[in-house]
């Protein structure tokens, strides 16, 4: 172990590899190679060296007496990777690992061409549920292995070039726009490759946020090209459609009653102000409508009315990648754009990225290497979601009237800039919706690192590392003049300045004890600094229209302001030993101080331990039949702290009424002795090879508890409040992962299938909430049905009315004949599913390759506010039934016409009434019981009976199960012999199609899918911008 | 790193040390915008009352509530006026200054009353003690009346108007004199209160108010005159953005078949022109049905109430005078009853801005509207009933005590020809106070709007 080996590592194309590992096999010694792919190592000739590089498969060669070494790498498409980047960025063989990493490459992500990154990872990741907001400009939720924290964030930390950055979704209900989760600015082209690590086991080492497992998000380094500069173009275009719409009725027109005349849309006619389809059948009969001046015009269906509204979306996206190498230095800068028009009119998003990633040598023992990005996310207008008339979408075509011409309503204002619309009680013209009440966002951000690394001496190294990631998002709302319900229109002003900054240092010592042991120690400490400001400036009336600024008010401004700072200290520390390469013992330690805890418990510790052995190599056993076997286990505590603010009561400032201030008693009582939350993880795995690595399987089962959760809990208000902070809760999960990939096929001649498949279950439970038992349910949120964790019960209940029935389960109806609603709540479901999992098929031959991804959700609820509105208003598709003879309706008659009485029923649809009363047709017999066991004989009338089915939430709760094509890509690479006549190193063209297909679902009208935001209260939908499908062409050209 | 840490957490955001002023305008705002509110005012106890009735969204005029209706007056009047209220009065212990003490225990006594005016029973002595009693118990109707009384008496005796100046006062200017006067008015007002269950306390109050100030024109009611955005009066920002409440039949038609000079005051002339000019919505229409009367073919309250700066009334001088009238009547003081109804009603129309003093003897003359001592109760109620448009609360329960005017009940309501005679406690009280609400609900019956209230006898 006294010579120097030189060398080079090179692709399988002859580019040299900046940034591979070489190791000595069996030892954690190593180095990286250098911006022209060489590397110089101390070696005994009895040494093996194993080179490695992300997307390049692994090799080994033994030293013997050569003194230059030229390492070839193969491109690997399909095996798992050997080694991966851990915690702290650092890069570990797997096999040394006690948990489980997962791996998704660059290419998987950016021809996918999601506008979110989290997105993109749906399907691809065991154990990991992504839940994408609404429509295609909004927001994603992610969570790894189930929730752990019952009121707290459960989604994962992001981590890029090894410091974290935020993915807050700043949100105010009040702008009623899904706004994009903070992690969706971060450009896919410019991602080397993403690392999940999954459990607190994986995370101990990040600090609290890590609890729910990290993302780690490699950059692309600089990387010389054939001529020392490598130069990347990549272009694509992306259409979008939306994927799924209610299903309507098309029978039945606007009114009450069969009856509707139009004069003013807000009660002057017939029924004109009722937003509803209980009005006359659409058969061409004439009756005046909105566009007809009181003439009466043919009152027919218009099928398509919700859908036409809707436009076709596209992305447009152009970027381009310098990266070059020369001795000690290396670069790359990128610069990327989209361009975003959505499916709904007048919305879009433009991105604006640039990277640049760079390393200069300074010393043989001295390497700078920095990382920057700027990054402009910008939008003139987002789409209108959620339920507020004045801005909402699907809220206005949920009650939109079935014979409403949506062409007519496209010329929204007359000449004197007044709207119109086909109902004027309730909603502004959609149109003037989506042109006039905009709302646009503006997010600037920076993030980026400075990175110092000295080796001390051999096997001593020193790091210091410090990032900042700084953004402002600045959100401007609109509401017109003349709009329905705000007729002065409004104006309002949001700005949030978020920033963090990291900063590390380390020491890292590696050595090889004995020729059997080696250890790898790392000590560091870091000091994290957080604050977040909100500025909300809000013009209540315009004094003038068309004029949007804050001057332009009528009334005083209405001010908030929210400052908020926090600062964590840490002490850490990580050992590895290893043994003969095959088994591995990991420990790591850290004591967090935070300044979100009392004094007296703001300092918390908390360790790890895992261990993992390769019993192929160990038993040596190793065949090509069995190929390698590992076995692996951990157990991790990880503690966390609380937000800002949370210790001492303060009192809450008012509007001032006249010149009078005002001050209030904060409605939540807060806690002086709040001690940290407390999650520990035990997780124990196998991964295997068959068949010369064919077949590589990877499981694992977890075990979850958290516990002294700080809880806001909801108090009596006679306390004087109406919530307190506790520190109590104790929630569990635990589930079991697989993956599995698998070459069915490989032939000589280059054709390859590859099948990956993987499979995640996780069961929760909600142990308790407080040590007295007093509380018995939390509320997570609630839209129609309450979400809730339930002692006793799993994560996340959806809670809310049903049918009452009696001891024989038979549905009881009330004295109207309709079905009654149990006067106690009940679990109507949970929103996590029973199950997830996705499988990915990938043949490719030469250079054209296909996949296609079908993800799967099997299991859970979710609760359709849709459903539940569509059968008030009468606009769905199965309030047909029994609306009249022709649908099975049952003929009745009130005696005396009072409709106050019980409806009477009649033999047939010819029979009269006895004494010449009305005759209706749209009875509706209920299958259920009286009070008293006995058959229903009461007929209920339809609007009825469907406007009680609307309010009963068990009714309107489905299976919320999903199979899906989540992707499908074809891509050629031209040969390398025609690409190098122009001058190009290579080219790649794709098609790639994202959630063409929902291949099977229970819920009706909705994608189930969606949720209504990026909380914890998920299993909602509530008129929600319908999910798109999307398809598009991508060309890169590497120069 | 301790102190750096701890300094890092104080909260810049809101005020760590609270003043005895700013807390007193925001408890009033907050109290009188409650009560004079949609849920519960508009939404409930004027629709019970039928001075208003609802032309959209029907199911509350038609008494169908779920138990979530009635919880912002819970939640209002507990956690934002009784807790402002409790931390004014610490403060006040803490500066010696007896006038916010007293001032605080006039306004906590009327939020309690006006609890229990609703619910009945409800968290009394154990209510706003956060450290000790996190499940409040509740206390009977005769617990909390008999405390406010003697509350009211003690806050009284606390004010003097050579005492410390309170600020943050936008109910009297802080003008302690005119707080007696308000504070007496509430003795009067709790004491008839009661009077059918508890005669003895009753005129022992009335008794001991003998000679004490209290109300004595319009410029001292107790109200809370509103302003421009963003403290327009409640019923005002309702109508800003819906259209969903009228007049009610009753009303209308009572005021018409009187000659009332109110009539305008109280309606609006129906937006589409019509013979009528008002027209009331008949209480308790299906949504078809009202939807059916038309927008514009039917009156909206009157502009008096659709201002934006129209006050929020909480005790008038008309009050006052009936319940002297009655007080007199019932032989709890000496004096002319049938001149204090007279008074009372002239004071009224004078509120709402009828002077001409011929119209007012004209009105007063008629037969309907003079006093009957026979039936004191249809006399003062039908007339209380009227001078107290839009303050649903407490016509409400003088509706409830009196009996009178006898109403007929909504025509499609659900109480099978009932009316409601409380509110329901809000939903959350079982989970959260699950063993006090059961505890009371055992004493009270049944936790449902027909159940009738203890100072309401039969």
């Amino acid at each position: 172990q006294d010579r120097t080996v030189e060398g080079t590592v090179v692709g399988s194309d002859g580019t040299p590899l900046p940034g591979a590992n070489v190791i000595v096999k069996g030892t954690t010694r190593g180095v990286q190679t250098d911006a022209d792919g060489k590397f110089v190592l101390q070696v005994a000739a009895s040494d093996v060296l194993l080179f490695s590089y992300i997307g390049y498969k692994s090799i080994e060669v033994p030293v013997g007496s050569q003194s230059t070494i030229t390492a070839t790498l193969e491109d690997d498409e399909g095996k798992l990777e050997e080694i991966v980047v851990t915690a702290l960025g650092i890069s570990k063989e797997k096999k040394s690992l006690g948990y489980t990493v997962q791996e998704v490459k660059s290419n998987q992500l950016s021809e996918a061409r999601e506008n979110n990154l989290v997105n993109a990872l749906s399907g691809k990741v065991a154990g990991v549920r992504v839940t994408n907001s609404q429509g295609n400009l909004g927001s994603s939720r992610i969570v790894i292995r189930g929730e752990t924290s019952i009121a707290g964030n459960n989604q994962p930390l992001f981590v890029v070039d090894g410091l974290p950055v935020d993915n807050s979704q700043l949100t105010k209900s009040d702008a009623s726009r899904d706004f994009p989760n903070a992690i969706s600015d971060i450009n896919t082209e410019d991602i080397e490759s993403i690392s999940v690590l999954k459990g607190p086991n994986a995370a101990a080492l990040y600090g609290s946020r890590a609890a729910n497992g990290v993302i780690i998000i490699n950059t692309k380094k600089g990387r010389a090209g054939k001529r020392g500069l490598g130069i990347a173009v990549t272009s694509g275009v992306t259409f979008e459609r939306l994927l799924v719409l209610p299903d309507y009725q098309n029978v039945y027109g606007q009114g009450a009653g069969g009856e509707f005349s139009y004069v003013d849309g807000k009660g002057g006619g017939v029924n004109d102000g009722v937003d509803e389809s209980w009005g006359p059948k659409m058969d061409g009969r004439l009756i005046p409508q909105f566009y007809s001046n009181g003439e009466a015009v043919p009152f027919l269906p218009h099928p398509d009315n919700v859908k036409d509204f809707f436009v076709t979306g596209h992305t447009i996206n152009n970027g381009v990648a310098i990266s070059g190498a020369k001795e000690g230095f290396d670069y790359r800068f990128s610069y990327n754009n989209s361009r975003q028009k959505g499916v709904v009119p007048n919305t879009d998003q433009t991105k604006n990225s640039f990277s640049v990633n760079a390393s200069y040598t300074l010393h043989p023992k001295v390497t700078l290497s920095t990382s920057a990005n700027f990054i402009r996310t910008e939008s003139d207008n987002l789409p209108g979601t959620f339920g507020k008339r004045s801005t909402s979408t699907m809220l206005q075509f949920t009650w939109f009237g079935r014979q409403v011409d949506i062409n007519r309503l496209k010329d929204y204002k007359d000449a004197d800039g007044n709207t119109f619309n086909w109902n004027n009680s309730y909603y502004s013209n959609p149109y003037w919706v989506a042109y006039e009440n905009t709302v646009g966002q503006r997010r600037d951000r920076f993030f980026g690192n400075v990175n110092l690394n000295y080796k001390i001496v051999e096997g001593l190294t020193a790091n210091f590392r410090t990032g900042n990631d700084l953004y402002n998002d600045r959100r401007k709302i609109r509401i017109a003049y003349g709009t329905n319900g705000t007729p002065f229109g409004s104006y309002q002003e949001i700005g949030y300045a978020v920033n963090e900054n990291n900063t590390q240092f380390t020491l890292n010592y590696k050595k090889d004890i004995t020729p059997d042991f080696n250890v790898d120690v790392l000590g560091g400490a870091n000091y994290q600094y957080r604050f977040q400001e909100e500025n909300n400036q809000f013009a209540p009336r315009l004094a003038v229209k068309g004029v949007y600024t804050l001057n332009n008010s009528r009334d005083p401004l209405q001010s908030t302001n929210f400052y908020s700072r926090q600062k964590i200290y840490s002490l850490f520390a990580s050992g590895q030993v290893g043994f003969r390469n095959y088994a591995f013992l990991n420990l790591t330690a850290r004591n967090d101080w935070s300044s979100t805890l009392p004094s007296n418990n703001n300092s918390y510790f908390y360790p790890s331990v895992n261990a993992s052995v390769v019993l192929s190599e160990a038993l040596g056993f190793a065949s090509n039949t069995v190929s390698f076997v590992k076995v692996r286990a951990g157990w991790s505590k990880v503690g966390k702290d609380a937000d800002p603010y949370q210790l001492i009561n303060t009192y809450p400032f008012s509007v001032p009424f006249g010149s009078s201030p005002r001050l209030t008693v904060s409605d939540k009582y807060l806690n002086a002795d709040l001690k940290p939350e407390t999650t520990t993880s035990t997780e124990a795995g196998v991964e295997a090879s068959f068949l010369d690595d064919r077949i590589n399987v990877d499981a694992s089962y977890y075990f979850t508890r958290s516990k002294d959760q700080i809880l806001n809990v909801d108090v009596s208000p006679s306390t004087g409040y109406t919530s307190k902070l506790i520190n109590a809760g104790e929630i569990e999960n635990r589930g079991v992962e697989l993956q599995l990939t698998g070459v069915p096929v490989i032939t000589p001649a280059g054709f390859r299938w590859e099948v990956s498949v993987n499979w995640a279950k996780n069961v929760s439970k909600v142990v308790e909430l407080d040590k007295e038992g007093f509380l018995q349910s939390y509320r997570l949120g609630s839209d129609g049905v309450e979400v809730r964790a339930g002692v006793g019960e799993p994560y996340g209940v959806l809670f809310g009315s049903g049918f009452l029935r009696n001891a024989q389960g038979q549905i009881v109806v009330s004295a109207d004949g309709t079905p009654a609603i149990d006067p106690s709540n009940k679990v109507l479901g949970r929103f996590t599913p029973n199950w997830i999992g996705g499988i990915n098929n990938a043949v490719s031959y030469k250079g054209v390759s296909l996949s296609f991804l079908v993800d799967v959700r099997m299991g859970g609820q979710i609760y359709s506010g849709t459903r539940s509105t569509g059968l008030q208003t009468g606009v769905l598709a199965e309030t047909l039934n029994g609306r009249d003879a022709e649908h099975g309706g049952l003929p009745y008659y009130f005696a005396g016409d009072d409709t106050g009485t019980t409806p009477v029923a009649l033999a047939d649809h010819n029979a009269s009434a006895p004494n010449g009363e009305i005759v209706y047709h749209d009875g509706i017999l209920f299958n259920g019981v009286t009070a008293d066991g006995s058959p229903n004989t009461t007929i209920a009338p339809a609007p009825l009976y469907y406007k009680t089915l609307a309010v009963n939430g068990e009714y309107n709760t489905f299976d919320a199960t999903f199979v899906k094509l989540r992707e499908v890509k074809l891509g050629y690479t031209i040969p390398s012999s025609l690409t190098q006549r122009v001058g190009l190193q290579s080219a790649t063209v794709s098609l790639v199609g994202r959630n063409l297909w929902i291949i099977h679902k229970d819920a009706p009208h909705i994608d189930p899918e969606t949720a209504l935001s990026t909380s914890n209260a998920q299993g909602l939908e509530d008129l929600q911008l319908p999910t798109t499908r999307s398809y598009g062409f991508n060309i890169t050209l590497n120069f | 790193c301790g102190d750096d840490l701890t300094d890092t957490n104080v909260n810049p955001n809101e005020a760590l040390h609270p003043q005895p002023d700013y807390l007193l305008t925001n408890a009033i705002k907050a109290s009188v915008d409650t009560y004079w509110g949609v849920d519960n005012n508009m939404n409930s106890t004027l629709l019970f009352v039928q001075h208003l009735a609802k032309i959209q969204y029907t199911d509350p005029d038609r008494y169908r509530y779920t138990n979530t209706s009635f919880e912002s007056t819970w939640k209002g009047f507990y956690s934002v006026g009784l807790a402002d209220l409790a931390e004014i009065t610490t403060l006040a212990e803490e500066s010696g200054n007896d006038n916010y003490k007293g001032v605080a225990l006039i306004l906590r006594s009327w939020l309690f009353a006006s609890l229990t005016d609703l619910y009945g029973a409800v968290p009394y002595r154990y209510a706003i003690q956060i450290t000790d009693q996190l499940a409040p118990a509740y206390d009977g109707q005769d617990v909390v009346y008999g405390g406010i009384l003697d509350d009211l008496k003690t806050a009284v005796e606390l004010l003097d108007p050579e005492g410390d100046a309170i600020a943050g006062d936008i109910l009297y200017n802080g003008n302690i004199a005119n707080w007696i006067k308000f504070g007496n008015a509430l003795r009067l007002r709790y004491a008839l209160r009661i009077a059918d269950q508890a005669e003895d306390k009753a005129r022992e109050v009335i008794t001991d108010l003998q000679g004490e100030p209290i109300i004595s024109s319009n410029d001292e009611l107790a109200r809370l005159v509103y302003a421009s955005s963003p403290n327009q009066n409640p019923i005002a920002l309702n109508f800003e953005t819906r259209n969903d409440y009228r007049v009610s039949r009753t009303m209308v038609e009572t005021l018409r078949t009187l000659s009332d000079p109110r009539l305008p005051v109280f309606a609006s002339p129906t937006e589409a022109t019509t013979p009528e000019v008002y027209i009331g919505v008949p209480n308790g229409l299906t949504n078809d049905a009202a939807s059916d009367l038309g927008l514009t073919k039917t009156s909206k309250p009157g502009s008096y109430f659709l201002r934006s700066d129209a006050p929020g009334v909480v005790l008038s001088y008309s009050e006052v005078l009936f319940n002297l009238a009655e007080a007199v009547e019932r032989e709890f003081m000496t004096g002319d009853a049938e001149a204090l109804y007279e008074q009372a009603i002239t004071a009224s129309l004078q509120q709402f801005g009828v002077t001409n003093t011929t119209v007012i003897d004209d009105y007063l003359d008629q037969p309907a509207v003079q006093y009957n001592a026979a039936n004191y109760r249809e006399s003062i109620g039908t007339q209380k009933w009227i001078a107290l448009f839009g303050q649903g609360p407490e016509a409400f329960s003088e509706w409830r005590r009196l009996d009178y005017p006898q109403l007929t009940p909504a025509v499609n309501g659900v109480l099978a020809g009932k009316i409601p005679v409380r509110f329901i406690y809000p939903g959350s009280e079982q989970s959260l106070n699950g063993k006090s609400y059961r505890d009371a609900v055992n004493v009270q019956g049944t936790d449902a709007l027909t159940t009738r209230l203890w100072f309401d006898k039969q």
